[in-house]
């Protein structure tokens, strides 16, 4: 049970973390970014490429190297579609997105690549009769201090105060000062870092690469992101979370059948949308006043 | 030195055209209206002054220099501010956090705690609610906050956007009361309005504008002319300017 409830948080975590990167961009821009699934894939193939040099300066390579990758996307594509609206950048994504797959292929192979980044997180800790995985624990703690460290960005340095103000009101934002590209680029910044955190967890987990690495999740943490609440930060980590943590609950008690699993989760995202169209946490729950 | 001066001065929205013939002066420490019906493209000449609408011809000068064509988030610290139609106050946002978003388009970045020390004592009631939710405020009191968050940039130029819009008449009167205390600091004041005559008995002159076009000039003393106004308002008779 303990173990159930510790995937939970831990699965709760990770996607939480995938659908805030996907959130701050989508806040600043109002673009939906598929191709944050292909930054979470040169995530996991910095951290395989370079673990021989040790894990703190793969890290460093990883995040730095992902970062620069998201930076480079909203340079060479999307800083050029500023005008064009939700479904060219939508489109745009796309394109971004197969690219940088085919691309993948050529540099890294098509196959899977395989490495061992964190072998020190693949084992079991001993309480009595219980058994936990030590992955569980470390993605727990880590989904903590990222979005604690997230939070206090937002919410406490005048960066994030600008960046929640785009996210609302984004000409607004301008109309007082607001650097416009500024503050997309540091959404694609810390999109880049947490797609590179979330690599980081997957990778450890699954031992290989390939250049489909972060479709799945991308998908569904936008998912999550439309329950969160679009257009609000703190809707997209919990929208994330509330995935991650049911998929993973799913998972557990389906048991024998969980290949319902995807099923069950998207009846309950229907009946979430039907009941709170808006989102868990909507924009517009502060009611215009006279 | 005329702080403003807008000459031919053309926009839209992509291939739709809504404002024609542009054409303004504002001197230091001025107080101008703009009045016209709905649709007459008060809101784009605005827009299109602070930026946020690209101008397709004419000239825009302030302060001794051309803004056409800049961003809206150079323009306000070049010292032209602007409050949008419908106060476009950051609703999920303290009264606080607004008003420090408000530092942003500042000059020089020194002086900017008296800025907000200055507009709390013109509007009193932000620091009763300093620490509220700015959606939870009353219409009136957002439009004060949205007054409070252009002036702590200390613009020598504020664009006012139908600040009556969705307000009680009393509360109208507070916030018109106020736009004379701003002045009195040398701040020049755009005001667009529907109210013909609440805008026209504090400007020194105010611009008539229907279909895209500036009609009429009216000087203050014309507001009392209801046959003057309503040719220039609604297009009958001849246009004068």
């Amino acid at each position: 049970m303990i173990q159930t409830i510790l995937d939970a948080l831990s699965y709760g975590g990770l996607y939480g973390l995938a659908a805030l990167g996907i959130g701050l961009v989508f806040g600043v821009m109002r673009l939906v970014n598929f191709a944050h699934g292909e930054l979470i894939a040169i995530g996991a193939y910095l951290f395989i490429v370079t673990i021989d040099l040790g894990l703190p300066l793969s890290i460093l390579i990883a995040v730095t190297g992902t970062a620069i990758l998201a930076l480079l996307m909203e340079f060479s594509v999307f800083k050029r579609l500023r005008l064009a609206g939700p479904a060219v950048l939508l489109i745009a994504s796309f394109g971004v997105s197969v690219f940088l797959q085919r691309f993948y292929e050529i540099i890294f192979g098509a196959l899977p690549l395989s490495g061992q980044i964190a072998p020190w997180m693949t084992g079991v800790i001993e309480f009595g009769d219980t058994t936990i995985t030590r992955g569980s624990i470390v993605t727990i703690v880590l989904a903590l201090i990222l979005l604690g460290g997230m939070w206090f960005f937002i919410e406490k340095t005048t960066l994030g105060l600008q960046i929640r103000a785009a996210s609302s009101d984004f000409q607004t934002a301008r109309l007082l000062g607001v650097r416009s590209n500024r503050v997309i680029g540091a959404a694609f910044v810390f999109s880049g870092v947490l797609a590179a955190a979330v690599a980081f967890v997957l990778v450890t987990q699954r031992g290989s690469v390939d250049p489909l690495f972060g479709v799945n999740i991308t998908i569904l943490a936008l998912v999550g992101t439309v329950i969160g609440g679009l257009g609000s930060l703190q809707g997209a980590a919990l929208g994330g979370f509330a995935v991650g943590a049911t998929i993973s609950l799913l998972n557990s008690f389906l048991g024998n059948y969980r290949v319902y699993t995807y099923t069950w989760l998207f009846i309950l995202v229907i009946i979430v949308l039907l009941v709170r169209p808006g989102g868990l946490i909507s924009n517009k729950a502060v009611k215009e006043r006279v | 030195m005329t702080l403003l001066t807008v000459r031919d001065l053309q926009s839209g929205y992509g291939k739709v055209q809504v404002l024609y013939n542009g054409h303004i002066d504002v001197e230091p420490g001025e107080l101008v209206g703009i009045v016209g019906p709905n649709g007459a493209g008060k809101s784009t000449f605005l827009g299109t002054l602070a930026g946020s609408v690209r101008a397709s011809s004419g000239s825009i000068d302030f302060d001794g220099a051309s803004i056409k064509g800049k961003n809206p988030e150079d323009i306000v610290r070049l010292g032209l501010a602007m409050v949008p139609e419908g106060r476009a106050i950051f609703t999920d946002l303290t009264v606080n956090e607004n008003l420090r978003l408000g530092l942003t388009g500042r000059r020089e970045k020194s002086g900017a705690q008296q800025a907000v020390d200055e507009v709390m004592d013109l509007f009193p009631v932000l620091t009763t609610h300093k620490n509220h939710q700015a959606g939870l405020l009353s219409g009136g009191q957002q439009q004060q906050l949205a007054i409070a968050r252009a002036l702590v940039s200390e613009p020598k130029l504020l664009l006012l956007d139908e600040p009556s819009l969705g307000l009680s008449p009393t509360v109208i009167q507070d916030v018109f009361g106020v736009l004379a205390r701003i002045q009195e600091r040398g701040t020049a004041i755009i005001v667009v309005e529907q109210r013909a005559h609440l805008v026209m008995s504090i400007a020194v002159r105010t611009l008539v504008m229907r279909e895209g076009h500036i009609r009429a000039t009216l000087s203050q003393s014309d507001a009392q002319d209801e046959a003057k106004l309503a040719a220039a308002y609604f297009g009958t008779g001849e246009d004068r300017e």
